[in-house]
């Protein structure tokens, strides 16, 4: 593979991806946790609702996201990282990808075993992927949960990550995913 | 004395066709066979519920709407919505209120004939409020009884179904379809 059919930087839709739907887990967490706490009633109904809904759009995204990345390569890793790093980078990678579809799919799962059928932004209800079962939504929701602390954690050592690239190795790891900057190569 | 037997059979068969035409057979719902759904819409998707426990009382003839009526008495403990989180919040006092309110009541007042069968006014009392409720409906008789089935619509709020947060309709729709379906046997 010659080098130079790497871009430089993450091309903007790819960016665009990244950030609409870094924005959309912040957002399911919050909602998720805070719907948690409530009572059974409406405003957890209305939590929900919209849990749901953003869970959906992110579900869209990912499609749409991974068919991207399918077509377009993404910059290359930079030079000096170890065998080590190389594939705990990419292992993270392929496991947020997995997780951008199994927690809206697990999710999506658990209100069909709920018989609570999901609705779009109450534009359109998706339909039920599975029948009403009480066991099978016990244990999704365990799923859901457990998955949605792993998720924590890769974004955590993502996060991190990115920093360390930045402010230790001094590299443009951070800068090519962000937009209005431009990466010099500082390696 | 022939003549005497054709003029006393005729008489009995005039009395009986009119007796036949203002008066209708009296039916019972069968409570294994018949079906009471309604469906609701909560954050913005449909949900379907039934109530498990009702009573129907029917008198009908398609020639005697005027001596024609339904009832049915409903045991509001008895709906089941397929999830028993949300039965609990049904039957809880901001929704059916089923401790004090544990019966919902319908009876018609007229039924007239419509082109795809037959039409009623009837009332409804619910979560102890009354209001007529029309429904639309077909009569089937089969082998043994009859088939009555046909739709109504309401809104909830009508009837203070929806107390406090519930009154709210941006997560729980106002409108509710019911759609019903009686195997109706003669009344012994």
């Amino acid at each position: 593979m010659p080098n130079q059919k790497f871009p430089p930087r993450y091309s903007a839709v790819a960016q665009g991806f990244h950030w609409i739907i870094a924005a959309l887990i912040v957002t399911q967490f919050t909602l998720g946790w805070m719907a948690d706490d409530l009572p059974a009633g409406l405003h957890k109904l209305a939590m929900l609702a919209r849990h749901k809904s953003f869970g959906m759009t992110v579900l869209m995204l990912a499609v749409l996201r991974l068919l991207w990345r399918l077509v377009n390569r993404p910059p290359e890793l930079p030079g000096g990282m170890s065998k080590v790093e190389r594939l705990l980078a990419k292992a993270t990678h392929i496991l947020f990808y997995v997780l951008l579809f199994a927690m809206p799919l697990t999710g999506w799962m658990m209100s069909s075993a709920k018989n609570y059928s999901v609705s779009w932004f109450g534009l359109f209800t998706w339909p039920n992927l599975i029948g009403k079962n009480e066991q099978a939504f016990d244990l999704l929701r365990a799923t859901h949960r457990s998955m949605s602390w792993l998720l924590f954690a890769l974004a955590t050592l993502h996060i991190l990550a990115a920093l360390k690239h930045h402010f230790w190795n001094k590299d443009d790891v951070l800068t090519r995913m962000l937009p209005f900057t431009k990466s010099e190569k500082r390696t | 004395m022939n003549k005497t037997i054709v003029a006393a059979a005729g008489a009995l068969f005039i009395s009986a066709a009119a007796v036949a035409a203002d008066t209708a057979a009296s039916y019972t719902a069968d409570p294994q066979q018949s079906r009471l759904e309604f469906t609701g819409v909560q954050a913005g998707a449909e949900f379907k519920g039934v109530f498990h426990k009702f009573t129907a009382s029917v008198e009908f003839a398609p020639d005697a709407l005027a001596a024609s009526h339904i009832d049915v008495q409903i045991d509001m403990n008895s709906v089941d919505s397929m999830d028993k989180d949300r039965d609990t919040t049904i039957r809880g006092k901001d929704i059916f209120d089923v401790a004090h309110m544990p019966t919902a009541h319908y009876v018609t007042k007229t039924i007239t004939k419509t082109a795809a069968g037959f039409n009623a006014i009837g009332s409804l009392t619910l979560h102890g409020v009354t209001k007529d409720v029309p429904i639309d409906f077909q009569f089937n008789p089969g082998a043994g009884g009859a088939k009555l089935s046909g739709s109504a619509k309401l809104n909830r709020l009508d009837f203070g179904v929806g107390q406090g947060d519930w009154k709210s309709t941006e997560w729980v729709g106002d409108a509710v379809k019911i759609s019903f379906s009686l195997v109706l046997k003669p009344k012994s």
